[in-house]
């Protein structure tokens, strides 16, 4: 029986020749990010001292702190939970990256999506990483461990495999490739599991696409999602490396906990109805909902092929007045590309909002919503209260439909206007 | 050190699959940190008297991918203010899981469970034997066993404790 690459990874991060499902190993992280946020990276700094008496992680090379959320500071506690950031960073040699985007965006730029890496965050959506074959998982609080010990003990997870067929029709994204996996196999198919995603649309489906769809693996109930390397993976991958690893694959005959085909050829928009993100359905049973409020933007969605749907969609068109279009590419260098190729140009003439790259948008910091406001995201999440009130609701759909809303204040089939 | 049997009743069964714990203190309350107060506004939407009627040592029992979403911590903070000592479930959500046994707060995954209880009934937890009991019925089912990691982790009162307890391994 052969390995998939969540074995394979492991057992290189274990230092072992192989690793099986259901064992319990220690396994030395090659990269340990976290982003600044009260509660998790202040507390792990004091902890590491205070508790344990460590001075120094160690290697600190592995570890990327990225200042995103709070960004900008809006209160003078936010800032110092940001000095606090670039302080440790800077006493420890650990870089600090900061109002460069979305840090599990910016970590793929910056290459610690390297192929074959084994990742850890406490936050669940650098699962992203898996786009580049790198092991990458949210551990919440478990994270301290990381920073006080070289190897973290986990226990090495099945896989379930999923296989993607056939090919998008126009105006049906990553976004809904998503969702729509989760409606196929239920919020809970893949618990305590790796999601990999493979099949022969994915040679159709674009590297952002993909992060589109590994970073949202949570709500399958798995622990990552990974997609083994491809050419086009590679290509982007291999050069940003930051670390020399060779890149792994599953064995044709890996043991897997479960196989699923799903053929994506007649998949339409689709709308995740609030308050769970269990709850999706096709975008036309909702449509003519009003909406007063579009966010396009986040680490799931955001990206340059999201931005240039919104504006096919908008080009020549106007926001309806009244309505509040927040936009907010994932990272500075999607905004840079976004800028050159026109697109932020069209957005603007059309009425959206374009800011700076923040997670704050996303979990209800900015742009936030009053009792009885309904928006359309492209956000993480569409649980109460997560964009402000809660008594707000938020129906996640793809780029191009927040766009379609946009113009019509109600929620809108993007094909349409494609 | 082995953990000790959780015993109490069952204090209310979450019946929704998929159940969001947050709901459990509300959203509005999500960014609370007092325990007290945490405890105060707990289960309102529930049973407005869940304060009153809990016991230390009772237990809560879910259905299938109970934590699902994004779980905060303040909910279990409550009701571990309340005296609960545990989450018994059909199955959790892998983000939940992680986030309450580094809180050193027990979890245990026993598929049928709700068909075994009903509220209020005895329940005890039997880390040894591997079963949930319940003593009302006389009935009783196996549950879920833990990791190594996870069992030590409960042993040692969460997750500090559990890597004070890898200080002492020989070989890293």
């Amino acid at each position: 029986m052969g390995a998939t690459i969540a074995e394979k990874i492991l057992a290189r991060a274990a230092g072992r020749e192989r690793v099986r499902a259901g064992e319990e190993i220690k396994a030395r992280p090659d990269f340990v990010i976290a982003y600044d946020f009260p509660g998790y990276t202040d507390v792990i700094f004091r902890q590491m001292k205070e508790d344990f008496g460590i001075d120094k992680v160690i290697d600190p090379e592995r570890f990327a702190l990225f200042i995103d959320h709070m960004v900008p500071a809006v209160t003078p506690q936010e800032e110092e939970l940001h000095q606090v950031t670039r302080d440790w960073g800077a006493e420890q040699g650990v870089p600090v990256y900061e109002r460069k985007g979305i840090g599990h965006q910016v970590a793929a730029e910056l290459g610690y999506a390297t192929p074959g890496a084994f990742v850890v965050h406490f936050d669940g959506h650098i699962s992203q990483l898996g786009t580049y074959g790198a092991l990458a998982i949210g551990v919440r609080r478990h994270l301290l461990e990381a920073f006080v010990k070289e190897r973290i003990q986990i226990k090495v997870p099945q896989t379930t495999r999923v296989d993607l067929t056939g090919r998008l029709r126009p105006g049906v994204m990553a976004r809904d490739v998503f969702h729509h996996i989760v409606r196929v196999l239920g919020p809970s198919a893949c618990r305590f599991q790796v999601l990999e995603i493979g099949g022969e649309a994915l040679q159709h489906i674009s590297l952002e696409g993909r992060q589109t769809i590994t970073c949202l693996a949570m709500f399958t109930g798995a622990i990552t999602a990974i997609i083994n390397p491809d050419e086009a993976s590679l290509d982007y991958a291999l050069p940003r490396a930051r670390i020399a690893l060779d890149p792994v694959s599953s064995d044709p005959d890996a043991d897997y906990a479960a196989v699923h085909e799903i053929d994506l050829s007649d998949l339409e928009p689709i709308v995740v109805i609030p308050p769970s993100p269990a709850n999706t359905r096709n975008l036309s049973d909702v449509a003519g909902t009003e909406v007063q409020v579009g966010y396009l933007g986040s680490c799931a969605s955001g990206r340059v092929e999201d931005l240039r749907m919104a504006a096919e969609v908008l080009r020549g068109r106007q926001v309806k007045p009244g309505f509040q279009l927040h936009v907010v590419p994932t990272s500075q260098e999607i905004m840079r590309q976004a800028a050159e190729e026109g697109l932020i140009t069209d957005l603007i003439a059309s009425g959206a909002f374009v800011t700076s790259s923040s997670c704050d948008y996303c979990f209800g910091r900015m742009g936030v919503m009053s009792a009885g406001q309904r928006a359309v995201s492209t956000g993480t999440l569409n649980v109460r209260g997560r964009m402000g009130s809660p008594d707000s609701e938020i129906f996640i759909v793809n780029a191009a439909a927040v766009a379609a809303s946009a113009i019509e204040g109600k929620i809108a089939d993007p094909r349409p206007y494609l | 050190m082995p953990l000790d049997n959780l015993c109490g009743r069952a204090a209310f069964l979450f019946e929704e699959i998929d159940f969001d714990v947050d709901q459990i203190v509300g959203v509005k309350n999500i960014k609370l940190k007092d325990p007290d107060e945490l405890a105060q506004v707990a289960m309102q939407g529930y049973d407005p008297d869940f304060a009153a009627k809990v016991q230390p040592g009772d237990l809560l029992i879910g259905n299938e991918n109970f934590g699902y979403g994004h779980p905060h911590y303040p909910p279990m903070i409550a009701m571990r203010r309340l005296g609960i000592s545990g989450v018994i479930a059909e199955s959790f959500s892998p983000g939940y899981w992680r986030g309450e046994i580094a809180m050193g707060f027990p979890q245990v995954a026993c598929p049928g469970i709700l068909g075994l209880v009903s509220r209020w009934d005895e329940l005890e937890v039997d880390w040894a034997q591997g079963e949930v009991r319940n003593h009302t019925t006389g009935k009783a089912l196996p549950f879920e066993p833990l990791s190594d990691g996870d069992r030590t982790m409960l042993e040692n009162g969460g997750l500090i404790g559990y890597l004070h307890a890898r200080d002492e391994e020989t070989a890293e």
